[in-house]
């Protein structure tokens, strides 16, 4: 297989969130994965103390000048997470459409991070530039209920209040030439731990399976979830392990277990099956 | 296997040296990883074009107190490698001794880099600081034959100047010096190059010696870049594994890059068409193509064990 990722996302030195969460898994199956390090941090925000560097819009854009002035800006997916800067936005935004131009058939895989809950986490000013700009560019994206702006309220599990529901739509083009839309709805199961970098690998397993399968969402999604799974599985065990019985794991002990989860994301079992709703 | 290494290495956009080379192989070995970036290139500087930003003294100095202010300043390896930069070089230095106090068991991997083939392709003012301040605090050294008769001031004629070679290197911190490279005449011909390695050992009855190896290995004719980075990198994991056996570790580490640089010449050839020399891009090391042999490297080189010991 050859194929070549552009990640453009954080890098912490310890853990795993942005391009540290997105690498090791895609590089596993077997992508080609080029990384731009929108930010440099120690670790994530979420830690007591945090500390690092940011790129700018320049900085972002004298590294993509390096890479086309050596006629290698050829890439089959561009991948995008958290961003807090609207110029920086903007710039990947240019970004995307010059490597669309020099190949039509890149695929451009986008987390529209914007917040959570009901509430913002970035500068307000990203909305509009994400709505404006960043999704029209997308070709697939992978917003949560907030982001996606749903004025309805989400129906509940089936299962009950354990769970939560994911759904999925996908735009396919029949043989005889007519539209469809393919609609995936999963029960995933609720863990009782905040979480970080789990979206980022989210986004990085939903590029390689719909990669595998790009006209079976319900299997991409099946084979996703499944390996978010393993993943969140492995890591809340041992985060308890180190946290001892009865008290609530740290942030360090809550990173992902992410190079101990490489059988799991090369081969993931499926453990939840899609429900194709139309 | 609940191992966490930090390495200080470069970034590159596309391809594979500094920590791009080190870090998925040892994390498909099971090594935690935590890197920070001392540069972020485009790419390597080998290529015809290359542009990026590097990280100050002070701005590493920034993220080593991010981790220490959460306490997870705790590592079990350091790994570094190219540096342009003394005060860079002196703020490891200080990062180094204050995680060899947090973990006294802590072992620190270093490749010297400073030049090839007589000649310095680094600021010349590394050197001291090399010399003085880093190699003092290395537990494995790998060094080529330039590196190593700058580090201890001695040219390598023979064998014995390269056992003499290692043994200063020994005496100045390393306890396991490799020579990774030296052009001291192979006994399988010119198409291989020689390569050293030097560990100290304290026998059972407690006195000391040194165990030396020697591998013949073959020659490539291509300028591969990442290829040191991936063997520090490799190193660090096999004599974690053999940790008393030099000769093993060694036989893994050459093995994959045999297997690494076999598969990239190929995918080269390949690329760029018959009669024409490969590019720097299409030279790339084929790093994750080759994730089967660096999980379980078939060996395809002997070391051998030479029997001399010295105190």
């Amino acid at each position: 297989m050859e194929c070549r990722v552009l990640s453009i996302q954080s890098h912490v030195v310890r853990g795993y969130v942005g391009n540290k969460s997105a690498s090791f898994p895609l590089q596993v199956l077997g992508f080609e994965v080029d990384s731009i390090n929108s930010v440099q941090f120690s670790n994530h925000t979420g830690y007591s103390h945090w500390k690092g560097q940011v790129l700018t819009a320049d900085e972002l854009h004298v590294l993509y000048e390096g890479i086309k002035l050596n006629n290698v800006h050829q890439y089959d997916y561009v991948l995008t997470g958290y961003t807090r800067d609207t110029s920086f936005l903007e710039m990947v935004v240019d970004i995307v459409q010059e490597l669309k131009r020099a190949n039509p058939n890149l695929v451009y895989v986008c987390d529209p991070v914007l917040g959570d809950h009901g509430s913002m986490y970035v500068p307000q000013n990203l909305y509009p530039v994400y709505k404006n700009k960043v999704v029209p560019v997308a070709d697939i994206i992978t917003p949560n209920q907030f982001e996606a702006d749903l004025r309805i309220s989400l129906t509940d599990s089936l299962l009950g209040d354990r769970f939560l529901v994911s759904l999925g739509s996908q735009r396919q083009v029949r043989p005889d030439g007519s539209r469809a839309t393919q609609r995936v709805r999963i029960e995933v199961p609720k863990v009782d731990a905040v979480f970080v970098g789990t979206g980022d690998l989210f986004a990085a397993m939903l590029l390689a399976w719909t990669h595998h399968y790009p006209n079976d969402l319900k299997m991409a999604c099946e084979k996703t979830f499944s390996v978010m799974h393993h993943v969140i599985q492995r890591t809340i065990s041992y985060a308890h392990e180190l946290a001892g019985p009865g008290r609530r794991p740290s942030p360090p002990q809550l990173e992902l277990r992410m190079v101990q989860s490489k059988a799991d994301i090369e081969d993931p079992a499926i453990v939840t099956e899609a429900t194709v709703i139309s | 296997m609940e191992c966490r290494v930090l390495s200080i290495q470069s970034h590159v956009v596309r391809g594979y040296v500094g920590n791009k080379s080190a870090t998925f192989p040892l994390q498909v070995l099971g090594f935690e990883v935590d890197s920070i970036n001392s540069v972020q290139f485009s790419n390597h500087t080998g290529y015809a074009h290359w542009k990026g930003q590097v990280l100050t003294a002070d701005e590493l100095n920034v993220l080593y107190e991010g981790i220490k202010l959460n306490k997870v300043n705790h590592y079990d390896y350091i790994l570094t490698g190219y540096s342009r930069d003394t005060s860079f070089l002196e703020t490891v230095v200080d990062i180094i001794q204050e995680l060899k106090k947090a973990n006294p068991s802590l072992v620190y991997v270093c490749d010297p880099v400073m030049g090839d083939h007589g000649a310095m392709y680094v600021p010349e003012n590394l050197l001291p600081v090399y010399r003085d301040k880093v190699v003092p605090l290395a537990d494995i050294l790998t060094p080529n034959q330039f590196e190593a008769e700058l580090l201890t001031g001695r040219k390598v004629n023979t064998q014995e100047d390269a056992f003499e070679v290692m043994d200063l290197l020994h005496k100045m911190g390393p306890e396991t010096v490799v020579l990774t490279s030296s052009d001291l005449p192979s006994k399988k011909g010119d198409q291989f190059l020689v390569a050293l390695g030097s560990q100290k050992i304290v026998k059972p009855d407690g006195s000391k010696t040194s165990q030396k190896i020697c591998m013949d290995i073959p020659k490539v004719d291509a300028v591969f870049v990442g290829t040191g980075d991936l063997f520090a990198a490799m190193l660090l994991a096999w004599t974690h594994h053999h940790p008393k056996d030099l000769k093993a570790a060694c036989e893994k580490t050459v093995s994959v890059m045999h297997h690494v640089i076999k598969r990239t010449i190929t995918y080269a050839n390949e690329m760029a068409g018959p009669g024409k020399r490969p590019s720097p891009a299409q030279l790339e090391l084929r790093m994750v193509q080759s994730k089967a042999d660096i999980e379980n490297p078939a060996i395809v080189v002997e070391a051998k064990v030479l029997h001399k010991s010295s105190q």
